[in-house]
């Protein structure tokens, strides 16, 4: 089967995913995935520009730490990962999920571990906003 | 001039172990202890340290003491340690996950006004109970806490737009420039760039991001009290998380490899630009939640912009006066040894004292500064 999940939906969904849910997901897949080159491996720093609301310039608002990894399937399927932080081996866990459906390996299991984390997530989301919605104003002058 | 310091290495090694006894004991649980019940400090550094890495900052935050400026410097340097691996795709104020929104100017904005996590209408008293009857408030778990929040029957929207468009919708703003894509890459950075003035306001705005809050605030708080030609009234603050897009490599799908705190503020004026009328708007924002920064930041922006402003509203005096890790090096340099720069200047006063006020012209009276003056241009006129 193919993923449901586009690649970008894909990505999003695991580096907004508590780390260790990814790596236990990514050693269980590990060992079917056979041999795993690693390309890359490092933290570094993503620049996030910023959009000024005032005169519309695109300005650096400063950078984000991230982890990166890049790994290689003994097929030549690459697999990739850049999440905020520097934990190494989430990101090295994320890639080995992307070389994997990239490679059509384990897709229904990873699918849906990706559908639970994305209503989780959603979840998450809806509960923070609803709480924020209770904070609403209504304003008057006399 | 400075002079090494030589013979006080165990001095040097004893102060440091000093330094760390007496700030306790540096350890992970103290670190996640400040990252998580110490957001808007960790925020604070992150801004200031212009590096968007929470745990990194709590360590900070804990291997200073809680010394701000200290603090700051650990991120920034361990920041010049890192690559740049890539640029984000511009964060678009409109499409973040907004938590609080608010404006002063109008009280019927699109999207209407969300308070979201704030102390602005609460009593700021200490609590004391806290520490006088530990055993009744030890049971307060945060879930219990999060029992006690209110939760709507529906969701606030996550996202807003800018107040400052729908103004402009109504005539009452100048109309932005036509957008034009940009390449990350080639956007001015002042951490590369030298600075220049007047700074192409790419400059301008990363400099207040990553600006001393402090610093900020005391010129903000210049201009607001009169020192400054405006009145700023704040048009949209706004407390949000921000999607870092990035793309893949190979496949180039842009992807989110997770979300920041980022804040921004807009504030307001009557009377246009330059005399044009309408509303002139002051723009800040920075990484993290730091309200008071931004007020103060985006009316110095506004400041700025002024045809002729105070001396210290200046973008040269601002830029380079509210550079957190310049100035607090640049003052805590003068408790190192300077010896030699000053034994040279009591050198040259003991010369003075000696040349001039020796007992013997003194009990001549000759000590009119007059007469000194006159003979000291004299004498250093003189070819030699």
């Amino acid at each position: 089967m193919t993923s449901v999940f586009s690649q970008s939906d894909t990505l999003t969904i695991l580096t907004h995913t508590p780390a260790a849910e990814v790596k236990t997901l990514a050693e269980a897949i590990l060992p079917v995935l056979g041999d795993v080159r690693v390309l890359i491996n490092r933290t570094g720093l993503v620049m996030l520009p910023y959009t000024d609301s005032a005169e519309g310039a695109i300005f650096h608002l400063g950078e984000v730490l991230v982890s990166e990894a890049h790994i290689e399937l003994a097929t030549g399927i690459q697999g990739y990962a850049l999440c905020t932080g520097r934990d190494l081996v989430q990101a090295l866990a994320i890639a080995v999920l992307d070389a994997a459906l990239t490679a059509n390996i384990q897709t229904e299991k990873i699918t849906a571990f990706l559908q639970d984390q994305q209503q989780a997530q959603a979840a998450a989301d809806d509960l923070l906003l609803r709480k924020v919605e209770a904070t609403r104003v209504e304003m008057e002058t006399f | 001039m400075y002079v090494a310091a030589k013979g006080g290495e165990d001095a040097i090694q004893q102060a440091e172990k000093l330094y760390q006894h007496l700030n306790g004991t540096l350890t992970p649980e103290l670190v996640r202890s400040i990252e998580m019940n110490m957001p808007y400090l960790v925020d604070r550094v992150m801004g200031e340290g212009s590096l968007y890495a929470p745990e990194l900052a709590a360590l900070a935050l804990a291997q200073t003491g809680g010394d701000l400026y200290e603090a700051v410097l650990l991120l920034r340097a361990y920041r010049s340690t890192q690559p740049r691996i890539a640029y984000a795709a511009p964060v678009k104020p409109a499409e973040m996950l907004t938590v609080r929104r608010i404006s002063a100017s109008f009280k019927d904005i699109p999207g209407g006004q969300i308070l979201g996590p704030t102390l602005d209408y609460s009593h700021r008293i200490l609590r004391l109970d806290v520490l006088d009857n530990p055993q009744e408030n030890n049971h307060h778990s945060h879930s219990e806490n999060n029992e006690a929040i209110k939760i709507a029957d529906k969701p606030a929207s996550p996202n807003y737009p800018a107040v400052a468009d729908w103004q402009r919708g109504q005539g009452l703003m100048a109309q932005l420039p036509e957008q034009t894509p940009v390449d990350a890459a080639d956007i001015p950075d002042v951490t590369a760039d030298p600075v220049l003035f007047p700074a192409p306001r790419e400059h301008r705005l990363q400099a207040l991001s990553r600006a001393d809050t402090g610093g900020v605030l005391a010129l903000g708080y210049a201009s607001m009290r009169g020192y400054g030609l405006i009145h700023p009234t704040v048009n949209e603050l706004r407390l949000a998380h921000a999607e870092v897009q990035v793309k893949h490599p190979v496949t180039g799908a842009t992807f989110s490899a997770g979300r920041v705190r980022v804040s921004q503020a807009e504030v307001v004026t009557s009377g246009g630009e330059n005399g044009k009328t309408g509303l002139t708007v002051g723009f800040a924002a920075t990484l993290g939640w730091n309200e008071v920064k931004l007020i103060a930041a985006s009316t110095l922006d506004m400041e700025m912009n002024q045809p002729s402003p105070h001396p210290a509203h200046t973008e040269e005096f601002v830029m380079y006066h509210t550079e957190a890790v310049e100035a607090s090096g640049f003052c805590i340099h003068f408790k190192l040894p300077h010896y030699v720069t000053f034994a040279s200047s009591v050198d040259n006063i003991r010369k003075v004292i000696a040349t001039f006020y020796s007992s013997e012209e003194k009990s001549n009276g000759a000590d009119k500064p007059t007469e000194i003056q006159s003979e000291t241009a004299t004498s250093e006129a003189m070819p030699s």
